[in-house]
């Protein structure tokens, strides 16, 4: 039995819109919440929001990827609590051990459970053990020559196309399809090299690749007293080249099998050994609805919020309360999850130049959404410049509803309520998406944003008032017509 | 008063060219007990209006000039097509989709510079040939001149126009001086019906308004004489104020169609009033044929309250100017020279410029017709001759090239030796031998054209913008990346394009956008950013939209700006860092990074004034860099190339291997 530690002050190693939600719940918990940052974050939204802010270098990125100078910070503010957010230190196991040894709390699960789980081939052992369905696949792959060798012989047993996985890969990054044998010996060297750099370890395995699956994952919430809760799925499937672009709560899915996975993603959880919030990642077959494990994601998901907003659980405060030692409070019987939840990502990039970011550029105009079922995530403000040192993600919104056609009619209600002026955003291609009949019928899989090259067609020609209206300001400002003198 | 029928069977309409042919049009001309009249509406804008007068205002009295009965309307051609991309902001031939369906009893009239087309130097011949189809389904008469009177340089558009079933009207340019008499101009139309037969219509073409009414009354009646049954269009300008009184000499000698104005927007320069034209006439006899009086007369009451938008384009000189009889300036040049002048800061040299140098340098040119690109290339050369002395020491290519024979033949005599010696340098004789005779423009590759434009535009050109490229490219350029951005602006009634000082808070304007669709503005409030760049909050349609005008970055253009005199430029030049000694456009760069260039080569080819200048090596050696492309706007100074010096004696100049 451990004991109860309150949490008096709490350090978020990370950025963006993550800091600001994890803050958000801090300030209702009464804890005082303390931002680091880098230099080129210097003007950024989170650190306002702060009790504290402290400068951990001058990045961009190797700062807040540095455990050492959060360690600092931590200690320098007082903080008795780190929470990693997402990304950068979340699912590395060196992070949680430093905390340990220098006495802070860490705001997730143990190292040995994210040392584990992070390891994809001894995760696929344990959920192996635990009599978890998971797809056909090998170990970590030997270096070289003979890597190439498994992996083809793999898929001379398992037919092609396979996926080549980064063993510490995760959230999309590392994986690449390969369609046949000649494909493999080019792709194998380059997703070594990729893993390599993404997270410093090259190990990589083999799975069989399930074409046009769906991508359902369960949020669970594991206290220390070994009690674990699930709170629900979420259908995660449009994705474009394995980064999330839209999720949504619950997945659709018969009553039976949805229980069937959420069962699974407690077995797996219990397993593991898992303490504090976490995801379990399922493939579904779209046409059988057969699940296989995917992998765990031993932290806060960017899409949580779905989540939240069907069930009325604060993830956050949860994991808070979980990390202090408390025992989870939740009956089953009031995780409620009725109706539907879409999350997109409202991002400063150009969707139809390959979702090319437009760092640099200012937000000059920002007008958002605002009335039922909707919820904002953000960082971006008039005057926000698109950092080209991070990422461009400027708001997440979250619409709720009562079923799957209003929770659309209001999504698309509320995207057309933004006023961004400036950058390109995601927003013209989220409404394409909207007015998609498949999408509509609640018929999509991760193939999706492949299969459907239609969304990316938006009309970027403008009407022809906007244009001339364009014209008579220029003549308003200038003060003169320059195309006319 | 005729009855409204009667005249209605008198008036010419292209559906009645359409059904019964030009030879047809033509003998109702011949037939006909009166006289027909055009309303040179393009003519009257180039001369008093700098080519301005917007779409939305001939649009907005479509309808009443529709209904007057004109012979034709001449609303294209001349230097209205540049124009129409440069500052006018629409495309030179939906101009003409949209107003020939809103005045479809109008046949529409242009006037084209021979090998010339739109422009101001020769073009190759496919281009003219494929301009001219581009522009006839919309034009039903062609005036066709030749600043030189050189029949060659106008057989292309003839045969085009022919080929297109349109009326072809070519023109001789009338001038005045001892070798221009009547004699010369009657042979003059016997070359020209050599080689179009006799179903034409001849113009006078007196773009200056030169000569008295009696002298013109005496050409129309010689010409007839020789050849009775021509039908003669006499086209003059009011320059001196007595155009009328040369119009009506012509009528009464037997000239079968003039022109004129709508007096609403009637100034100096242009043509004279339609309806003083008319009235005068009628006195002596003469019956203006198809026209509805009152609705000329509804033309300009409806277009009065307009002018006013347009006063910053009149001339910085308004006044009838009677010594046009010594400089010959054409009327559609007069504006442009004396806003020139302004900015030049030579103002004061003018009545020297006009009266002295301007005729002296004509004279010496060889008294041919100061006309487009004539008049340029003689108002040029004055200009450099007073700011920049020794006399045609500062030659530009045109000049020298029209000194080579290269645009066709001197019609009386060839400048004397001592401006040959002057342009040229000592070894003139050779360059002329070398260099000199008739130039035919060769053929471009269309398809090569076709290309190079779809890669400026990023996009498929359509036929019509080729054509459109073909005659001034990088202005086509611009104007279709307008259009892309801005929309079709040219239904923006003129109290908006032509708006200084911005609006006032809350103003509002209605108007109809080019598919007919009804809009609103209100001009709300701006805010700075903090880049520099303005928000303007606009109510469109009733919703408020933010609206971004990013700024040019005044620091950064003013640092680049170094005003540099002509001296340090050469100096300059002779170090290899060849600065633009004029403000001008880039129109061609015809050597690359890594070029072994030689003393003497053209590096740039820069356009101003619509006159080509070439920035020429000064030392051997390899280019280095280069610092602009076709295109870019240079001010005096700028940098465009550096060119790394040879070592000394290592290449022969540039002449030198040409022997």
């Amino acid at each position: 039995m451990k004991k109860m530690r309150q949490i008096k002050k709490i350090l978020i190693a990370n950025r963006g819109e993550i800091a600001v939600r994890i803050m958000r719940t801090a300030k209702e918990l009464g804890i005082g919440a303390v931002s680091v940052y880098e230099k080129p974050d210097s003007e950024a939204y989170f650190i306002r929001l702060a009790d504290e802010a402290i400068l951990i270098g001058d990045g961009p990125r190797k700062d807040y990827l540095d455990i050492e100078r959060q360690i600092w910070a931590a200690r320098k503010s007082g903080a008795d609590a780190i929470h990693p957010g997402y990304g950068f230190l979340a699912e590395n196991p060196e992070f949680p051990a430093a905390c340990e040894r220098a006495g802070i709390i860490f705001v997730g699960p143990p190292q040995g459970v994210i040392r584990a789980l992070g390891d994809k081939v001894v995760a696929r052992e344990m959920m192996k053990k635990a009599g978890i369905p998971f797809i056909p696949g090998t170990g970590n792959l030997s270096h070289g020559e003979k890597g190439i060798k498994e992996a083809m012989e793999f898929g001379q047993k398992n037919g092609y196309p396979i996926m080549l996985k980064a063993s510490l890969g995760g959230g999309g990054r590392g994986i690449r399809k390969v369609e046949g044998k000649s494909d493999l010996m080019v792709q194998l060297p380059l997703a070594r090299t990729e893993a390599r750099s993404a997270f410093g370890d090259e190990s990589i395995y083999v799975e069989k690749c399930i074409t046009a699956p769906r991508h359902v994952e369960i949020q669970i919430l594991a206290d220390q007293h070994g009690n674990i809760i699930h709170l629900g799925s979420r259908d995660c499937s449009i994705q474009r080249r394995h980064q999330k672009l839209l999720e949504i709560a619950p997945a659709d899915l018969p009553p039976t099998v949805r229980q069937a996975m959420c069962e699974a993603a407690i077995a797996a959880a219990r397993q593991a050994g898992y303490v504090n919030a976490g995801t379990v990642e399922f493939l579904v077959d779209s046409e059988t609805n057969e699940y296989w494990f995917m992998e765990v994601n031993t932290r806060l998901q960017v899409e949580h919020t779905v989540t939240e907003e069907l069930t009325g659980v604060d993830i956050v405060r949860e994991q808070i309360r979980i990390a202090e030692g408390h025992e989870i409070d939740i009956p089953a019987e009031r995780v409620q999850l009725h109706g539907k939840a879409i999350q997109v990502r409202i991002n400063a990039e150009d969707p139809k130049n390959h979702f090319m970011p437009e760092g640099g550029k200012t937000v000059e105009v920002y007008q958002s959404p605002g009335g039922p079922g909707i919820r904002l995530d953000g960082i971006v403000y008039q005057g926000y410049k698109i950092p080209t040192e991070y990422d461009s993600l400027m708001v997440k919104m979250t619409v709720r509803g009562y079923d799957w056609e209003q929770t659309i009619d209001r999504l698309k209600r509320a995207l057309l309520g933004f006023l961004i002026v400036g950058p390109k955003t995601t927003i013209p291609f989220y409404l394409s998406i909207c007015d998609e009949p498949d999408f509509k019928k609640g018929k999509f899989d991760t193939g999706y944003i492949e299969t459907h090259p239609g969304i990316f067609d938006y009309p970027e020609v403008e009407r022809e008032i906007a244009k001339l209206a364009k014209l008579v300001a220029e003549i308003h400002v200038k003060k003169i017509n320059p195309f006319a003198y | 008063m005729r009855k409204g029928k009667e005249a209605f069977e008198e008036r010419i309409t292209p559906r009645e060219m359409k059904e019964k042919g030009v030879r047809h049009i033509l003998d109702k001309i011949k037939k006909s007990k009166g006289y027909y009249l055009t309303n040179t509406e393009r003519d009257l804008s180039q001369s008093d209006f700098k080519n301005r007068i917007m779409p939305h205002t001939q649009i907005l009295v479509a309808e009443e000039r529709n209904a007057c009965g004109y012979f034709s309307i001449e609303i294209s051609g001349g230097a209205s097509v540049h124009v129409d991309m440069l500052r006018r902001q629409i495309n030179p031939i939906e101009k003409l989709q949209v107003l020939s369906a809103l005045m479809p009893e109008t046949m529409f009239q242009t006037l084209c510079r021979g090998t010339n087309l739109f422009g101001y130097r020769p073009y190759p011949e496919n281009v003219i040939r494929l301009t001219v189809r581009a522009f006839a389904p919309y034009v039903q008469v062609w005036r066709v001149f030749d600043f030189l009177n050189y029949v060659p340089n106008m057989v292309p558009v003839f045969e085009e126009v022919k080929a297109a079933d349109r009326i072809l009207e070519p023109s001789i340019c009338f001038s005045t001086g001892p070798e221009h008499t009547d004699a010369y101009y009657v042979k003059k139309v016997g070359e020209i019906l050599d080689v179009t037969g006799s179903d034409i219509i001849l113009c006078i073409k007196n773009h200056a308004g030169l000569g008295t009414a009696k002298r013109i009354g005496d050409l129309v009646k010689s010409i007839l004489q020789k050849f009775p049954d021509l039908i003669i269009h006499y086209h003059g300008h009011n320059t001196d104020g007595n155009d009328i009184g040369r119009t009506v000499e012509a009528v009464r000698n037997g000239a079968k169609i003039v022109n004129g104005g709508d007096h609403a927007f009637t100034g100096f320069y242009g043509p004279p009033p339609l309806l003083t034209v008319i009235e005068t006439l009628e006195d002596y006899g003469h019956r203006a044929l198809g026209i509805h009086k009152q609705a000329i007369i509804d033309t300009s009451n409806k277009l009065r309250p307009e002018r006013e938008y347009y006063k910053d384009f009149e001339s910085q000189f308004l006044g009838f100017d009677p010594t046009v009889q010594i400089h010959k300036l054409p009327g559609g040049a007069t504006g442009s020279s004396f806003e020139q002048a302004v900015k030049g800061g030579f103002l004061h040299l003018m009545p020297h410029m006009l009266q002295n140098e301007l005729p002296r340098v004509q004279v010496e040119l060889g008294n041919w017709w100061s006309v487009t690109p004539g008049s340029q290339i003689l108002w040029t050369t004055a200009v450099n001759n007073v700011l920049k002395p020794p006399r045609y020491k500062s030659a530009n290519d045109d000049l020298r090239s029209l000194m080579l024979g290269r645009y066709g033949e001197f019609p009386f005599y060839r400048p004397a030796d001592e401006i040959y010696e002057a342009v040229f340098g000592p070894e003139w004789r050779k360059i002329l031998e070398r260099d000199g005779g008739y130039q035919k423009v060769e053929d471009v590759d269309l398809e090569i054209e076709r290309r190079v434009l779809e890669k400026r535009l990023e996009r498929k050109a359509t036929e019509n913008e080729l054509v459109l490229y073909l005659q001034h490219p990088n202005d086509a350029v611009n104007f279709f990346k307008f259009e892309e951005k801005y929309g079709k602006s040219w239904i923006l009634p003129p109290k908006i394009w032509f708006k200084k000082g911005g609006f006032n808070l809350a103003e509002t304007f209605e108007f109809p956008d080019a598919y007919g669709k009804l809009h609103s503005l209100i001009i709300g409030p701006q805010r700075k950013t903090s880049s520099g760049d303005v928000v303007t909050y606009l109510v469109v349609d009733h919703h408020p939209e933010p609206i971004l005008t990013e700024m040019e970055q005044e620091g950064e253009k003013v640092a680049r700006k170094a005003t540099l005199s002509t001296k340090e430029i050469e100096a300059l030049a002779q170090a290899g860092d060849i600065r633009s000694p004029i403000k001008g456009t880039v129109s061609e760069v015809p050597v690359s990074e890594g070029d072994d260039v030689l003393a003497g080569q053209v590096l740039i080819i820069l356009e101003a004034m619509k006159m080509l200048n070439n920035v020429v090596s000064v030392i051997n050696g390899k280019v280095s860099e280069v610092l602009v492309s076709p295109g870019d706007q240079v001010d005096v100074g700028d940098p465009l190339l550096v060119v790394k010096k040879a070592p000394e004696g290592a290449v022969g100049s540039h002449d030198a291997t040409k022997k």
